[in-house]
């Protein structure tokens, strides 16, 4: 602890201060918070993956045992086969490829135009986009509620991939990433008669995987745990996503046979495995994208 | 870029100049026309057709006639909605309170870390990637009110007297901002993470030899360095707090007795409960123009601005550049 404390020459405290013992204690103190932080950051859902391993009784028994009396690896494959849940997760992926094609190719190309092309009169184009920046997509639900029923898109995903190719935040992202693409290169392209779509998917794309990467991710978490409008859309049961079923499930507890509170942790914990899959594999442009300003969903 | 040659061509005549604009531009119109068909369709055209709604008279969800301003009074004179806008009122105050400071502190702390700081950081966002309706879910049965469940054992364990957490009217808003803060309070930590490493050492170096202690330093570089992404952050946090929806729908429905009623929640409400679209497009309207002046008054403060900081880091500052 006290070589590497020894090292660190930037930042408000450095070894300077570190001689004093006082700030040590100080350090230590900072060590104790962000190890308690964590601990509150994990613990809940530790609990969750616990106690989804419990028998319904044993939720709220008296005295409370933190670890369920058996711990038995088939009750996560009784509560599977018993909603057929393999349907759900089906339904969920093919929900998130296509919101995130749709997601990469619109909000791309629109962004491609607003940095690239940039033919006469697109600045009100993207004016207007700007400024559906803010405003929730939640708020206008009923009109667009409707306007999908008169398309004859209920029970469809079409609405839910399409969905995510307006997206006024994907659009700001790839259109300052593609601004700062070299230009020499653009101009190149044109040389050579080379079309405005084919410099798009042959150059642009390729060259721009990093924000593509961002996008995508961005998109698979957030079509993933979509819910309102997938719960709108999506009536029948055998077209439903995982956050709608287990929202269903939840909001009808109790009218379903032998399907307690017991049974929806444990689907909970089902629905969380996949997105710390997710989490592992990119944690470093999952956190790097975030900190560059995902500071809105 | 060929010349034309062949024929003299009156370059000013209108035609001419329709044509060139024309030829110049319709290759990007037509790559912008699907996104902005998409935008049409999911963004433009539902909130156009939402004032329009929310002066009409609806049945079901059609509009059948106009009449002027009846759904706002109708809405102006419904308690739930004098509810709702007070709720707003303490999401805000709470969401302050409990979300606002841990996330600053947090990541002061991070940046001082040099042991596990990759284990502290990850562990802080893991919530974050938890999907935001699993997280309610599993928060409302942390919050079981029954005195057999985890959080009232473990207030019993301490010799408190167990609560009825969510249906308590008292507590109701308080907790769900806690599940909110538990959730958000990761990404925002990076935020200020990343902030904070942008800052100059030397500032620091300066501010030393200056004699400064470790609060001075923490006051007079540090704070000022992100006095900007604080202020942004505090807006966002704002304006995102008006659109809490999903966390009092699933955890209280809004309860007990309007309680947690949000804005967004009582639109929801209006349209898929009472299906009075009119209302709810009314209610709709008054949140959006909030959310609109809101977000001005954020793309106002976050333009760069001078003479923000204090005069002691301009001092710092100074002796840097020398």
């Amino acid at each position: 602890m006290q070589r590497r404390l020894r090292s660190k020459t930037s930042g408000i405290l450095t070894a300077a201060d570190y001689k004093k013992p006082g700030f040590r204690i100080v350090y230590s103190i900072i060590l104790l918070v962000l190890f308690v932080a964590v601990l509150t950051a994990l613990i809940p859902i530790l609990w969750l993956f616990i106690s989804s391993f419990k028998e319904a009784g044993e939720l709220t028994a008296t005295p409370y045992h933190l670890f369920p009396k058996v711990f038995d690896i088939g009750k996560l494959v009784e509560v599977w086969n018993m909603l057929n849940f393999w349907r759900y997760f089906l339904n969920t992926i093919i929900v998130v490829v296509g919101a995130v094609l749709c997601s990469v190719v619109f909000n791309g190309l629109l962004a491609y135009v607003f940095a690239i092309v940039k033919p006469k009169g697109y600045k009100i184009m993207f004016g207007l986009v700007m400024a559906s920046y803010m405003i929730p997509a939640l708020l206008s639900i009923v009109p667009l509620y409707r306007e999908i029923i008169n398309f004859g898109l209920i029970n469809s995903y079409v609405p839910l991939w399409f969905m995510f190719g307006a997206n006024a935040y994907y659009v700001i992202m790839f259109k300052n990433y593609f601004e700062s693409l070299p230009k020499a290169l653009f101009e190149a392209a044109e040389m050579d008669r080379c079309g405005k779509l084919r410099t798009f998917f042959r150059i642009v794309i390729p060259m721009s995987r990093p924000i593509i990467g961002v996008v995508a991710i961005f998109t698979m978490t957030a079509a993933w745990s979509d819910f309102l409008l997938p719960y709108l859309v999506l009536n029948d049961d055998s077209m439903m996503t995982v956050m709608v079923k287990i929202y269903n499930l939840q909001a009808t507890m109790g009218t379903v046979q032998g399907f307690g509170p017991d049974k929806l942790l444990m689907l909970l914990t089902i629905s969380i495995i996949p997105q710390i899959f997710i989490f592992a594999l990119f944690q470093r442009q999952i956190t790097g994208s975030a900190a560059a300003g995902a500071v809105k969903e | 870029m060929k010349k034309a040659n062949a024929l003299p061509v009156d370059r000013s005549s209108l035609t001419y100049k329709a044509k060139r604009l024309f030829k110049r531009n319709w290759s990007g119109w037509l790559l912008m026309l699907p996104g902005l068909l998409l935008f049409l369709f999911f963004v433009w055209a539902p909130l156009a057709e939402n004032v329009l709604l929310s002066f009409s008279e609806t049945k079901g969800f059609e509009a059948v006639g106009f009449n002027h301003f009846a759904n706002y009074a109708q809405v102006f004179h419904d308690p739930m909605f004098t509810k709702a806008l007070v709720n707003t009122f303490k999401y805000i105050f709470w969401s302050i309170i409990i979300g606002f400071l841990v996330p600053i502190v947090l990541g002061l702390l991070l940046s001082e870390a040099v042991h596990c700081k990759s284990f502290f950081r990850l562990g802080i966002y893991f919530p974050s990637i938890v999907s935001g309706m699993a997280v309610v879910i599993m928060w409302s049965y942390l919050f079981d009110p029954n005195p057999g469940a985890v959080l009232n054992q473990l207030l019993t364990a301490l010799g408190l007297p167990v609560s009825k957490f969510l249906s308590d009217p008292d507590l109701t808003i308080p907790l769900i901002v806690v599940t909110m803060t538990w959730r958000g309070a990761g990404g925002t930590v990076l935020v200020y993470l990343s902030a904070l490493q942008n800052i100059d050492n030397s500032q620091y170096e300066a501010a030393r030899m200056d004699g400064a202690g470790a609060l001075a330093r923490i006051w007079h570089v540090t704070l000022p360095h992100i006095r900007s992404t604080i202020r942004m952050l505090f807006i966002l946090q704002i304006i995102s707090v008006f659109q809490v929806f999903y966390e009092p729908l699933v955890m209280t429905s809004g309860g007990p007795d309007g309680a947690s009623v949000s804005l967004l929640l009582l639109s929801y409400q209006y349209a898929f409960q009472s299906f009075d679209a009119g209302a709810s497009a009314a209610t709709g309207v008054i949140l959006a123009v909030i959310i609109i002046s809101l977000t001005i008054v954020y793309l106002r403060l976050s333009r760069p601005k001078k003479n923000t900081v204090s005069r002691k880091w301009r001092k710092y500052a100074k002796k840097t550049a020398q």
